[in-house]
């Protein structure tokens, strides 16, 4: 419920607004040239395959199931879509509504608000947002479903598979700021976010975060830190768990001259135990074609020395530890159009089943190796 | 009328190579303006949307051509260091995060400098075969 109220908000603020604007157009000829609505969208089609039968590979934990055990063949980790409109009332008030299609976890493509927010602009370089708003973890996880703004099939998918909270419904603000040639673009949020999984549904509450983004010329660089407290209800036992204290930190830095371009982030997220993730990238732009190499590896999580010894199962379940070399090509054939044909070798570590999801009580997969096969058409309009 | 047809063909090629040939883009402000230079990182900061502002705080309005066109091409990868998909994926990631949109579009270098002309915030990209007193060039990418 507080959730519908958080999402009213901004929808009754557009319709007030709407009326203001009206009155204002004749002030601020500059922009009143531009449409008021834009229209646009993006998405993906895609398949991919992998040679692993006895489990699913997932792009993320939502994910019921995946490509391998439950099927050779799989659109589902590679194809979704989106509608965008962004209302532009007034220079300062600003309105998006972006609804998204893909394989959720009750096993259907039910469209969904993927952003609602309301912009509000205090300076020409500073504004501040509310409702559901896109969050910058990592380097690309604002848009991390928008595959024809990245060059891989998918944002890496052992550092991404960690963004399990991919907005918030809140408030945001953001400061841009400009030091001799360089650029800073700082955000600072607060909000809440529900997340379903296949049996569970967790929910984050006083939730914060603070991002930078410092561009100097083709190097840019990101850091940034969010709490938050987080409570897991099992859909099997019907009970929630106690709220704990979750923290995330990611770094990355890229540098794209135009003609090529590499790479790497960083994170950690410490909550009952402490887990990690890197990859590093490169590719090279020849043409229309940008061939590229990708390693990524998440680290087992490791509980708290003075935490309570924890169980085998938890052990278990707490350690996600595989490793991926990927190559792929990237080919814009059409204006705004891609083709991408990814190949990923998984190794999975000595003591893990991975990410993999929908393995048979009592098998193991440790120390395997299996490889995913993705070809992809991206399109944005 | 085979003749007739491959005479116009070979006209149309001509004139196409000699358009990007001679497509020397040039950075304009009105004359009306107080900015005299500027360097191509502040250029790029302003038509990529990552700054509202000019140098000086005053509010600047970038102008775009339509995609396709060869100045816009030349521009962006002088300037910004981006080809044409490298430019729709970056206002991929601000449009669909609610980041920002586009500058605004008009479709030839004419109607360019008679915006930028008309406006002391305005700033475009044309021939610079077309400049003319209305404008004053900033940068020479």
């Amino acid at each position: 419920m507080p959730k519908r109220i958080l999402l009213a908000v901004p929808l009754l603020l557009v319709a007030g607004i709407s009326v203001a604007a009206e009155q204002k157009a004749e002030s601020t000829a500059a922009l009143a040239e531009l449409p008021m609505f834009h229209f646009g969208g993006f998405g993906s089609l895609g398949v991919s395959h992998s040679n692993l039968n006895q489990g699913d590979y997932v792009l993320d934990s939502s994910m019921p199931k995946g490509v391998g055990r439950s099927s050779d063949w799989w659109a589902g980790n590679n194809s979704r879509a989106a509608a965008h409109v962004t209302a532009d009332f007034t220079p300062e008030i600003t309105a998006i509504l972006q609804i998204d299609t893909e394989y959720r976890t009750d096993g259907s493509y039910a469209p969904e608000v993927e952003w609602l927010n309301v912009k509000y602009a205090l300076t020409p370089n500073a504004y501040i947002r509310i409702g559901r708003i896109a969050l910058p973890t990592f380097m690309d996880s604002e848009y991390h479903d928008v595959g024809y703004s990245y060059v891989w099939v998918n944002p890496p998918v052992d550092l991404y598979h960690q963004l399990s909270i991919p907005g918030s419904d809140g408030i945001d603000v953001t400061y841009r700021s400009v030091i001799g040639e360089a650029g800073n673009t700082f955000k600072a949020n607060y909000g809440t976010n529900k997340l379903e999984r296949p049996n569970s549904e967790t929910t984050s509450k006083d939730m914060w975060g603070l991002f930078d983004t410092f561009e100097y010329g083709p190097a840019t660089f990101h850091i940034s830190y969010q709490h938050r407290k987080t409570s897991t209800l099992s859909y099997l036992t019907g009970t929630s768990g106690e709220w704990t204290q979750n923290s995330d930190l990611s770094v990355g830095a890229s540098y794209d001259p135009g003609e090529w371009f590499v790479i790497s982030e960083w994170m950690q997220r410490r909550s009952t135990t402490k887990i990690g993730a890197m990859y590093v990238s490169g590719g090279y732009r020849i043409d229309k074609f940008t061939p590229y190499l990708l390693y990524s590896q998440n680290s087992p999580g490791s509980f708290y020395a003075y935490s309570t010894p924890p169980t085998a199962s938890a052990r278990v379940r707490a350690n996600r530890s595989q490793s991926t070399i990927s190559l792929g090509v990237r080919w814009d054939f059409m204006r705004n159009y891609d083709f991408k044909l990814q190949y990923d070798q998984v190794k999975l570590s000595d003591d893990s089943n991975g990410y993999l999801v929908n393995v048979p009580a009592g098998v193991n997969l440790y120390g395997n190796k299996f490889h995913v096969i993705s070809a992809v058409v991206d399109f944005v309009f | 009328m085979f003749r007739n047809y491959l005479t116009l063909m070979l006209l149309l090629a001509v004139s196409a190579f000699a358009a990007t040939a001679n497509a020397d883009v040039v950075v304009v402000v009105s004359s009306r303006s107080p900015i005299k230079s500027l360097t191509a990182e502040q250029t790029a900061k302003i038509f990529l949307g990552k700054v509202a502002t000019f140098p000086d705080g005053r509010m600047a309005l970038p102008i775009d051509l339509p995609e396709g066109s060869g100045l816009r091409d030349e521009f962006y990868t002088r300037v910004a260091h981006k080809n044409s998909s490298q430019l729709t994926a970056y206002w991929a990631k601000i449009i669909f995060t609610g980041d920002g949109r586009p500058p605004k579009l008009l479709p030839d270098n004419a109607a360019v400098i008679k915006a930028v002309a008309r406006n002391p915030n305005a700033i475009g990209y044309i021939d610079k075969a077309a400049v003319n007193r209305s404008v004053r060039v900033v940068l020479k990418p």
